[in-house]
């Protein structure tokens, strides 16, 4: 753990020091859970919305935080469950079979105002979208942040194996979505 | 990356961008926005406690008053009335109750019914004294009434 995230941890830990230390921890991990997350929901507005209710979670919860890890992967942690509960919530509200978010994810990508991309990028937005959840998130982990399975391992709560399954699973599957549509 | 280019090897080439972007000034903004949520979840967590406070007043007003109550019966009684005089009554209940019980215990059923039928009271009345008693204690209407039965 980085002696900063350790300085953060024990000043939230301190009443005292906690509105303090709670800024600076959303100024350190903003941005980082920001894009996580955005690449889950697809859309500005949803992501901004996750992520205040992350870091709100990340608040209540810090005298529950055992530091068995970091806090970065904590963190993590928080904002990929938050992302999934919201999808799943959205999932209930417009009677969309429970294993297919991807027709009001598509939905989200397109209407986004601020995606940037180019036609490539969105091609492959659209194969990403295709994958299940776990295979979804899996790969947007390693492809785009290029996180380490261990890392990711704690995050997801799974293992390694499992974890490099899916990638191979889900890059293989992208891969026959791109040559498909060329 | 190797293995990637092995099995996704149209995947590989594409370039690793983000395609997403966020509004201007969205970060720096979003910190001191988050910081108004916690003020606002603050001011919850206060009124949630405020209100469980209220809620639980009534209750333990009744509480105390029974309390009160109790203490200004209870203590005036226990100081007041002599313990001597508890403890004398409860014992001669317990003794008479164990004599009856040692009486009863010596019985058995013959002499029991012996006792009931042994009239001790040997007393006889004559018809005038009957009269006398019938006269001064029920009038004539009662009288009749009894002799229509």
């Amino acid at each position: 753990m980085q002696n900063t995230d350790k300085n953060i941890i024990a000043d939230l830990k301190d009443v005292n020091k906690r509105d303090l230390a709670f800024h600076q921890l959303v100024g350190t991990y903003q941005e980082r859970l920001y894009w996580h997350i955005r690449k889950i929901v697809m859309n500005h507005d949803d992501t901004d919305d996750v992520l205040q209710n992350t870091f709100l979670k990340v608040w209540r919860s810090i005298d529950n935080f055992r530091e068995e890890s970091s806090l970065f992967t904590w963190l993590y942690r928080i904002a990929t469950n938050e992302s999934i509960t919201f999808i799943n919530s959205k999932k209930k509200k417009g009677l969309m079979p429970m294993n297919d978010a991807s027709e009001f994810l598509m939905d989200n990508l397109t209407s986004d105002p601020y995606f940037e991309g180019d036609e490539i990028q969105l091609k492959l937005q659209k194969a990403i979208l295709r994958l299940p959840e776990k295979q979804r998130i899996v790969f947007n982990m390693k492809y785009f942040d290029d996180l380490k399975y261990d890392e990711m391992s704690e995050i997801l709560d799974t293992s390694v194996g499992a974890l490099k399954a899916s990638y191979h699973h889900a890059a293989k599957k992208i891969e026959e979505y791109l040559k498909s549509t060329d | 990356m190797e293995e990637l280019k092995n099995i996704a090897p149209n995947l590989s080439k594409m370039k690793k961008e983000n395609p997403f972007g966020a509004p201007k000034h969205y970060f720096d903004d979003f910190s001191a926005r988050m910081q108004m949520q916690i003020e606002a979840e603050k001011h919850v967590a206060t009124n949630k406690e405020f209100k469980l406070i209220t809620l639980l007043k009534p209750a333990l007003g009744l509480a105390a008053s029974f309390a009160i109550i109790f203490m200004l019966v209870y203590i005036p009684l226990k100081t007041f009335i002599p313990q001597e005089q508890v403890i004398e009554t409860t014992v001669s209940t317990n003794f008479s109750d164990k004599q009856m019980h040692s009486i009863l215990e010596e019985l058995d059923e013959t002499s029991f019914f012996t006792l009931l039928e042994n009239d001790d009271n040997n007393e006889t009345f004559s018809d005038e004294d009957l009269l006398a008693y019938v006269s001064s204690n029920f009038n004539a209407y009662e009288i009749f009434e009894y002799t229509e039965e």
